[in-house]
């Protein structure tokens, strides 16, 4: 094969993963879905879970020898994106980004791996700590004696899961340890988003909870876990952004005031072509980032460009979907409009992983590292 | 004859590449300003003693044959080493008409003297009450005997003072029903009773562009290309590729780099203000070559750009821009000051590179005009 035709039947398996996502998602409601599970107290449809496990969704970025599709993360970027189109709250970013992340690099072997991909249950990754002043702040859960004592904040999934992936201290360095869901000493507040889905804040007093790996490896499967997660959060945007766009597209084609569709006036048609600019742009930075996280195996170098691809999904995102409202009017700031779906679900997964303020920040500090290095 | 296009994509840039970096004359690197022709004169004799002048035109013509790949390879190497384009309005915009649209005698007598740069072309299309709607243009041209009398205003056109013969678009039919008909694509020479230059200094001080009077001036009638009253329909088939060259990251890369080397030098970095406007700057051309690329491998696989190609130019101008504004603010008090600011051992002209940013937002169709061509091409809204 020459190169040319690897590139294309790549994009061919590519091209047929994204329309299989999509049908799935389509055929059990589409964006109807979100709305209905949010007004039925903002939880994922376990079903939908085994479903999409039944289409290779979760294992996509597993290698083949550890039960997965091996496809990695420009196809875990297609998913994503699938994923953001229909605003679906199943877990399937965190899953295959930080929990399967987290296992796949540092004990492949556990049958949870099996049970992740299979759809079969859902873990909750549990690394962040609130500070007294409520900001991030560095890590001091303590595991000893088999035990976890402390809290976590910022868990993603945490209502539904089946139980806990918790990074944690003990003696001689970092420890991932696992925790049930009903773990004795385990209490778990719940924080609801502008989505309707919710974090989970931790508590554990004397939690059992069984060790999973040691040493710094914990964190640097971490850092790696957080980062692949990051950049498949941006690729979720830029599917919402997209459908986002799509809709309020539609809206300005068929609403009419001065007895004209209002899309015929050019100050909403200029700004309509900058939404779609944007999204363009967005759409290809992050495919293109993705891309480059595959080849690339120097943590150094995935991190910052996990950082390029958040920090642009999450201004096309903020960008599209607020200029959507307004271009949809006062029913765009009506509950019955799903445009302020897409609009809060932007919400939650931009402040999710860091925002675009921040991943510039981290950015921009890499490239200073990288360049005070050479 | 070289089969350029049978190379690899690496293979045919490491040819130019090497051929830059061994010939291009390092005084006229990066040049600021567009040169005249004798300034640039010793480059383009050996461009065209190596056979390299027009890489677009097909062989049989004396063009180098490129397909739009290797043509995109050869422009991205050619703004990589700051070559000069030099003054190609011929190759690029009258010789692939003529070669399109001209009879055989047109073909023999001109496209050699285009190459040879024995004529050298200015481009008449905008007039004072037609810019970005240039199909409103008046200059007339009406049948003398064996010749054109032209009579009218063209303005914008670059290099005119320097230029021996002018391509225009001119209204050969006042009283056709729809204002896109009725014009015309007519050469004409520049040496002449009739034609009078002007130029005008720009907000940069360069006096590039011209206004050109018409007055009773003359062209015989084997110098209308194509058919009477059929040039608009003739330059508008031109526009395709130009959308996509337009809009490259080049210009923006530069400005980035310059921006960051004096930035440095200046402290700038030390302000987490700056820090985040200038990353935000920097992401801005990194994710617009990705798009940039997204639109490359389009022409590779050998399909036809559609309208969408226009949001490049759009994006990338106006980054461009931001960036030269960036510049300004990190030259402080220096900000407003002319020439070059030596920073260490880079010397950066900040208004040079502000100004040179401001007209590529409305030349090439405004970026007000792109905006309206994606809006009806491409998102499909009416009206």
């Amino acid at each position: 094969m020459t190169q040319t035709d690897i590139l294309s039947s790549e994009q061919e398996d590519l091209r047929l993963l994204r329309e299989s996502v999509r049908t799935l998602f389509e055929r059990a409601g589409g964006s109807d879905r979100a709305r209905q599970l949010r007004d039925a107290g903002g939880g994922f449809d376990p079903e939908m879970v085994r479903e999409l496990a039944e289409a290779g969704v979760f294992g996509v970025a597993v290698p083949e020898d550890q039960g997965g599709l091996g496809m990695g993360l420009a196809a875990g970027g297609v998913i994503a994106e699938e994923v953001g189109r229909v605003i679906a709250p199943e877990p399937v970013v965190s899953t295959i980004g930080l929990s399967l992340g987290l296992l796949r690099r540092l004990c492949p072997d556990h049958p949870k791996m099996a049970q992740l991909i299979g759809g079969e249950i859902s873990l909750a990754v549990a690394w962040q700590e609130r500070g007294p002043d409520g900001a991030p702040a560095d890590a001091t859960c303590r595991y000893a004696d088999g035990k976890l004592t402390g809290g976590k904040a910022w868990v993603v999934g945490a209502i539904g899961s089946h139980g806990f992936l918790v990074v944690a201290e003990q003696d001689d360095g970092p420890v991932l340890v696992l925790a049930e869901a009903d773990a004795q000493g385990l209490v778990i507040d719940k924080r609801t988003q502008a989505d309707g889905s919710s974090l989970g804040e931790l508590s554990f007093s004397g939690t059992p909870a069984a060790e999973l790996a040691s040493s710094g490896a914990v964190l640097t499967a971490l850092a790696e876990a957080v980062a692949d997660a990051t950049a498949l959060a941006a690729a979720e945007l830029v599917g919402l952004s997209e459908r986002a766009f799509e809709i309020t597209l539609d809206y300005i084609k068929t609403r009419e005031q001065f007895d004209k569709p209002i899309g015929s006036f050019q100050v909403i048609q200029h700004r309509a072509v900058d939404l779609n600019v944007m999204c363009e742009v967005a759409q290809a930075g992050v495919r293109e980032a993705l891309a480059q996280m595959d080849s690339e195996t120097d943590p150094k170098v995935r991190a910052p460009i996990a950082s390029r691809a958040k920090a642009r999904a999450v201004t096309a995102a903020k960008k599209i979907t607020r200029d959507a409202i307004q271009l949809h009017g006062a029913v765009g700031y009506t509950d019955e409009f799903d445009i302020g779906l897409y609009l809060n679900r932007a919400l939650v997964l931009s402040a999710w992983l860091g925002d675009d303020a921040y991943h510039r920040r981290i950015w921009f500090e890499a490239r200073e590292a990288e360049g005070a290095a050479q | 004859m070289t089969d350029w296009n049978a190379m690899t994509d690496a293979e045919f840039r490491k040819e130019v590449r090497q051929f830059f970096e061994a010939e291009y004359p390092e005084e006229l690197r990066h040049l600021p300003h567009r040169p005249k022709f004798a300034e640039i004169e010793h480059w383009h004799r050996k461009l065209h003693a190596k056979g390299w002048v027009a890489p677009a035109w097909p062989a049989e013509f004396g063009g180098m044959g490129l397909n739009a790949a290797k043509l995109l390879i050869f422009y991205e190497e050619q703004q990589r080493w700051g070559v000069n384009r030099g003054r190609d309005m011929g190759v690029q915009m009258v010789g692939p008409l003529i070669i399109k649209f001209g009879t055989q005698e047109q073909k023999d007598y001109w496209l050699p003297r285009i190459l040879s740069c024995e004529d050298i072309w200015c481009q008449g299309y905008s007039e004072p009450g037609a810019g970005s709607d240039l199909a409103n243009l008046r200059t007339r041209a009406e049948i003398d005997g064996d010749d054109f009398v032209i009579n009218g205003q063209k303005i914008w056109t670059t290099m005119a003072h320097d230029a021996t013969h002018i391509f225009m678009l001119v209204r050969t039919d006042p009283d056709a029903p729809k204002k896109q008909q009725g014009i015309s694509f007519l050469l004409a020479p520049m040496d002449q009773p009739g034609v009078e230059v002007r130029t005008i200094t720009t907000l940069s001080g360069e006096t590039e562009f011209c206004e050109v009077f018409f007055d009773n001036a003359r062209t015989p009638r084997e110098n209308l290309v194509g058919e009477l009253n059929k040039g608009w329909t003739m330059a508008k088939a031109l526009l395709s590729f130009e959308r996509i060259f337009i809009g490259s990251p080049s210009l923006a890369q530069n400005a980035l780099g310059q921006l960051e080397s004096f930035a440095r030098g200046r402290g700038a970095f030390d302000d987490p203000v700056f820090r985040d406007r200038f990353a935000q700057a920097a992401l801005d051309v990194e994710d617009h070559a990705a798009l940039y690329a997204r639109f490359a491998d389009q022409l590779k696989r050998g399909e036809t750009l559609g309208a969408d190609v226009s949001m490049l130019k759009i994006w990338v101008t106006e980054c461009f821009q931001r960036i030269t504004e960036l510049m300004i603010e990190a030259a402080g008090p220096d900000g407003g000051s002319i020439g070059p600011l030596q920073v260490g051992n880079v010397s950066v002209d900040v208004l040079a590179s502000f100004y040179k940013a401001r007209p590529t937002t409305i030349y090439g169709g405004s970026n007000e005009i792109q905006r309206n061509i994606l809006s009806k091409a491409v998102l499909g809204l009416p009206g």
